[in-house]
């Protein structure tokens, strides 16, 4: 029972910060992220200097300049959401700003001085849970001349920004086959990975407020029961047995599945990465691409700051970067970033068992296995871009709603905010498979803000069909060209 | 422990059913601490006894469930006549705890992420447990009341922080005629001086922590809880045309073994509950840590008679060292030049020189950078204060670095010239 603690609120010891750092995170975001420090009721006030001065001792040849703090979130101190919710908020206005305001200083002072390999069969450009899952199960497969560019560190994307919902609950038949195999995925890759993710199914209760969302759970419960998924309808009473706490007011119907439920996303990356180290592949982190070499149709290297890749396949898996990166390489995309903002609270002891959501207003909260509600909310007047500020805006609209529907946690304290981006398309669809006019480029992005919960099931088809070519009708249906030929089926099951 | 002198009227909280005493309006975690109880918690993993550490709202030691809420922070709110505080995170008693067996159990600590991972059984039986004693606290006994309207202001200058800097920035605006708010989380100003200039009171909002600097279409502005003059908090939104940050830092942990049994406290802590509160938290302390508050510390404790166990300062040569005791700490221990001394002590107060509070500088797009002499992150600023911030952003005091009071004080007014220079017309 003799510990020398470094972050008290979770218990987060000298020793564990020195574990990570043996692994290979040797900045701040990325220790906080794998040990825990900071993320407690104190926000890291108390630990941050400590585990700083672990890296500055510990980390060898470590440059001052490599210290950065993490990003100070707000809210400062603990603060009630019944409070936040008193916020003035001009709802016919678009929302603007988002703090922190831009840095002046980014990755560029952790970024590694050796350059980067100058070939590989597979360049993946995308170290989020896409390009990472990707790389592993072409590892499994065989292929391992592959190396993954990551312009952050691991988790700086939108897959270590999200809410960790997984659901089966889907509106068109891909979706939900997608989904199923990524949840028994999931089932094992604790097993396969060595690294936990802390699965819980506790289910998804969705809530419907108007006809038009009413009538699109109980269409798609009869879809979800018919490829084995067990949703049901239930009403507002019955719901309430579910969620107790919940009041029902203007609730017309509820959709039920008790097997969808939320993982810890971080842990993922961790895994799919420890396995590609393993296997030989390299997973590069704060690289950024800054341009490709194309002749006859097809890219010869992709160029980032850390020096050429000559290549044979490149696959963007870069979320809602992909818009930008596609067009260094003279691709122009229909993806939009649009950003969407998250919170978490003080830690509880469980009360809540499934991720409850709002279909009519975007509205989700779900309790993580450390206890803490975590939560967001669309915004219908979000303009579109790569902004991941955080506003009060968004705290107000969300305590707002959740106080609304669970009175009881008016007095719950926030602790902090952050956002991500949804890489949103025009059918809600992902774009896979190859690039019209440059064929050796291949997709893997759009998830609209699913990304994550598919990411498993994607990956393992997308290896197969990359190593032998089997065919697959998700690399000829979700194509970009499918924009032109407008095929589309749309995706009606998007939170937000 | 000894209360020098007592200050307010004798009332009584109670605490897990039992009566205490107290004082009316001191912090209710010092009224704990004056009757005798050390352990306030059990911390959320290995359900280790904690005590109040930082009296800063910097930690997370002290918190409590308070008439029915919980996770507060008992060093911050004020003793009130019947206050309900119970202790949250242990079973069947915060003294006697079971999971404290986790503790015992792993002593080199539990790696979550590689624990059972892929065991059949197991890993789902870790689930299940692990979901159960996660958490620190239960729902609230109730929904909250209704909250009084946000109230929004403008104005020219917006000070963030009364302590040492802050009071005397805004007491050198008020020479020179610039209209400023400020905005401090205690209810009194001067921090550190444990004295203030005199300040307008409408230009004061004590009780007022800052929780944010945000931007929207309107302009920058400090989001702050106001419970000014003891009412019910409401929030604040304070838009400016120019900001001043004095916001101080925050005590941080030294990491030794034990470092966060109770009684382990900080030397700022331990500094106000003596001169602003009458408690002198420890007759016979260890101190240790490093920097020029070490010594003062020593003496402040001296002069009011306290005995000191021991002053080890961590940058020279005593190394490994151990905050003894099960549930307080009743001896610290440390190798010096080959052999493991050990010292008898009530206390042990930990005096290192204190981390930045950068987070609002941050916010608001000012440089944060390692400092290597200072050892921790300070935010990078002119002379005057002016931060790399794209809006009049300034900083001072401890902001830029560890300071002495009165040269946090000297900073203040050096910040505060530059913005009446500039908000003149």
């Amino acid at each position: 029972m003799s510990k020398a603690l470094v972050c008290p609120c979770e218990d987060v010891t000298v020793d564990d910060v020195k574990h990570a750092i043996q692994k290979g995170y040797c900045d701040v975001e990325s220790v906080k992220r794998y040990t825990g420090f900071g993320t407690g009721i104190c926000q890291g006030k108390s630990c941050l200097t400590a585990v700083a001065q672990v890296l500055a001792s510990e980390v060898k040849d470590i440059k001052p300049t490599s210290i950065l703090p993490f990003t100070p979130r707000t809210p400062l101190y603990p603060t009630e959401l019944s409070l936040m919710a008193t916020a003035p908020v001009d709802e016919s206005r678009a929302p603007s700003g988002g703090v922190p305001a831009s840095l002046g200083y980014s990755f560029h002072a952790l970024r590694p001085e050796a350059p980067v390999q100058s070939r590989a069969k597979v360049v993946i450009i995308g170290g989020g849970i896409m390009g990472l899952a990707l790389a592993h199960n072409l590892a499994s497969r065989g292929e391992k001349d592959v190396v993954v560019l990551e312009k952050g560190y691991l988790c700086a994307g939108a897959s270590g920004r999200n809410g960790g919902g997984v659901r089966m609950q889907w509106g068109t038949s891909a979706m939900i086959e997608l989904a199923k195999r990524s949840i028994d995925l999931m089932k094992q890759f604790a097993r396969e990975m060595g690294i936990n993710i802390w699965l819980r199914q506790g289910g998804y209760l969705f809530l419907a407020k108007t006809k038009k969302i009413a009538d699109r759970l109980e269409a798609g419960a009869k879809l979800h029961n018919r490829h084995g998924v067990p949703t049901q309808i239930l009403t507002p009473d019955a719901a309430k047995d579910v969620v107790p706490q919940l009041t029902m007011k203007d609730v017309l119907v509820c959709a039920y599945n008790s097997e969808d439920g939320v993982i810890f996303p971080w842990p993922f990356l961790w895994g799919y990465a420890q396995s590609c180290q393993k296997k030989g592949i390299k997973v590069e982190t704060f690289t950024n691409v800054v341009g490709f070499e194309i002749a006859g149709g097809k890219i010869l290297k992709v160029k980032t700051d850390r020096g050429d890749i000559a290549c044979e396949q490149v696959v963007l898996a870069a979320g809602a970067w992909s818009p930008s990166v596609a067009e260094l390489a003279g691709v122009t995309l229909p993806n939009e970033p649009h950003r969407h903002e998250i919170l978490s609270t003080e830690p509880l002891k469980p009360f809540l068992g499934p991720l409850v959501s709002v279909l009519d207003s975007g509205l989700y909260f779900s309790q993580s296995m450390r206890g803490e509600i975590v939560g967001g909310m669309g915004d219908p007047k979000e303009p579109a871009g790569l902004n991941m500020g955080s506003t009060l805006r968004f705290v107000k609209r969300f305590a707002s709603a959740l106080t609304e529907q669970l009175p009881v946690v008016g007095r719950i304290k926030v602790l902090r905010q952050w956002a991500g981006c949804y890489d949103v398309t025009p059918d809600n669809n992902p774009i896979l498979g190859r690039t019209p006019g440059l064929p050796n480029l291949l997709q893997m992005s759009g998830f609209v803000g699913h990304g994550f919960m598919m990411a498993p099931a994607v990956a393992e088809r997308m290896a197969e069909w990359m190593v032998k070519g089997a065919p697959d009708e998700l690399f000829t249906r979700f194509t970009l060209d499918r924009f032109q030929k407008g095929d589309l089926e749309r995706e009606e099951f998007i939170i937000g | 422990m000894r209360r020098i002198e007592q200050r307010g009227q004798a009332i009584t909280v109670e605490l897990d059913g039992d009566p205490v005493p107290a004082f009316d309006g001191e912090p209710v975690a010092l009224s704990l601490l004056a009757a005798g109880e050390t352990v306030f918690a059990r911390s959320i993993k290995y359900h280790r006894p904690r005590g109040p550490y930082c009296f800063a709202a910097a930690c997370s030691h002290c918190l409590m469930r308070v008439d029915g809420v919980p996770n507060i922070y008992t060093c911050r709110i004020p003793a009130r006549a019947g206050m309900r505080l119970e202790r949250q995170n242990a079973y069947p008693s915060v003294k006697v705890d079971v999971f404290q067996s986790i503790d015992w159990l792993f002593p080199r600590g539990l790696d979550h992420h590689a624990m059972f991972a892929g065991v059949p059984v197991a890993e789902q039986v870790m689930a299940k447990v692990a979901r159960h004693l996660a958490g620190l606290g239960l729902l609230p006994d109730k929904p909250a009341p209704d909250r009084m309207p946000c109230e929004t202001l403008r104005v020219k200058v917006a000070v963030a922080g009364g302590g040492a800097s802050g009071s005397s920035a805004a007491a050198r605006l008020a020479a020179q005629g610039v209209p400023f708010l400020l905005l401090e989380r205690d209810p009194f100003l001067g921090g550190r001086r444990f004295s203030a200039p005199d300040l307008p009171r409408d230009q004061v909002r004590l009780r007022t922590p800052v929780i944010g600097l945000y931007e929207d279409d309107a302009g920058w502005y400090l989001a702050a809880v106001s419970a000014a003059d003891a009412s019910e908090p409401r929030l604040l939104k304070v838009y400016a045309e120019r900001f001043l940050l004095a916001v101080g830092g925050h005590p941080p942990t030294l990491p030794f073994e034990n470092n966060e049994l109770p009684g382990v406290f900080s030397g700022r802590a331990a500094t106000s509950m003596l001169r602003r509160h009458g408690l002198l938290i420890a007759e016979e302390p260890a101190l240790v840590g490093r920097g020029p508050e070490l010594a003062e510390l020593q003496r402040l404790l001296e002069s009011h008679g306290a005995k000191i166990a021991a002053v080890v300062d961590v940058d020279g040569d005593a190394k490994d060292l151990k905050a003894h005791g099960r549930n307080k700490v009743n001896g610290l221990s440390f190798a010096r030049r080959g052999r493991r001394k050990k010292v008898d002590c009530d206390a042990i107060l930990v005096s290192v020189p204190i981390s930045p509070s950068f987070e609002l500088a941050r916010q608001g797009g000012a440089r944060v950078s390692w400092s290597p002499p200072h050892r921790t992150f300070v935010v990078e600023a002119a002379a005057d204060g002016r931060t790399h911030a794209a809006f009049p952003l300034y900083v001072s005091g401890e902001l830029t670095a560890p300071h002495a009071p009165e040269e946090s004080a000297k900073s203040g007014e050096l910040a505060a010239d530059a913005i009446a220079r500039e908000a003149r017309p």
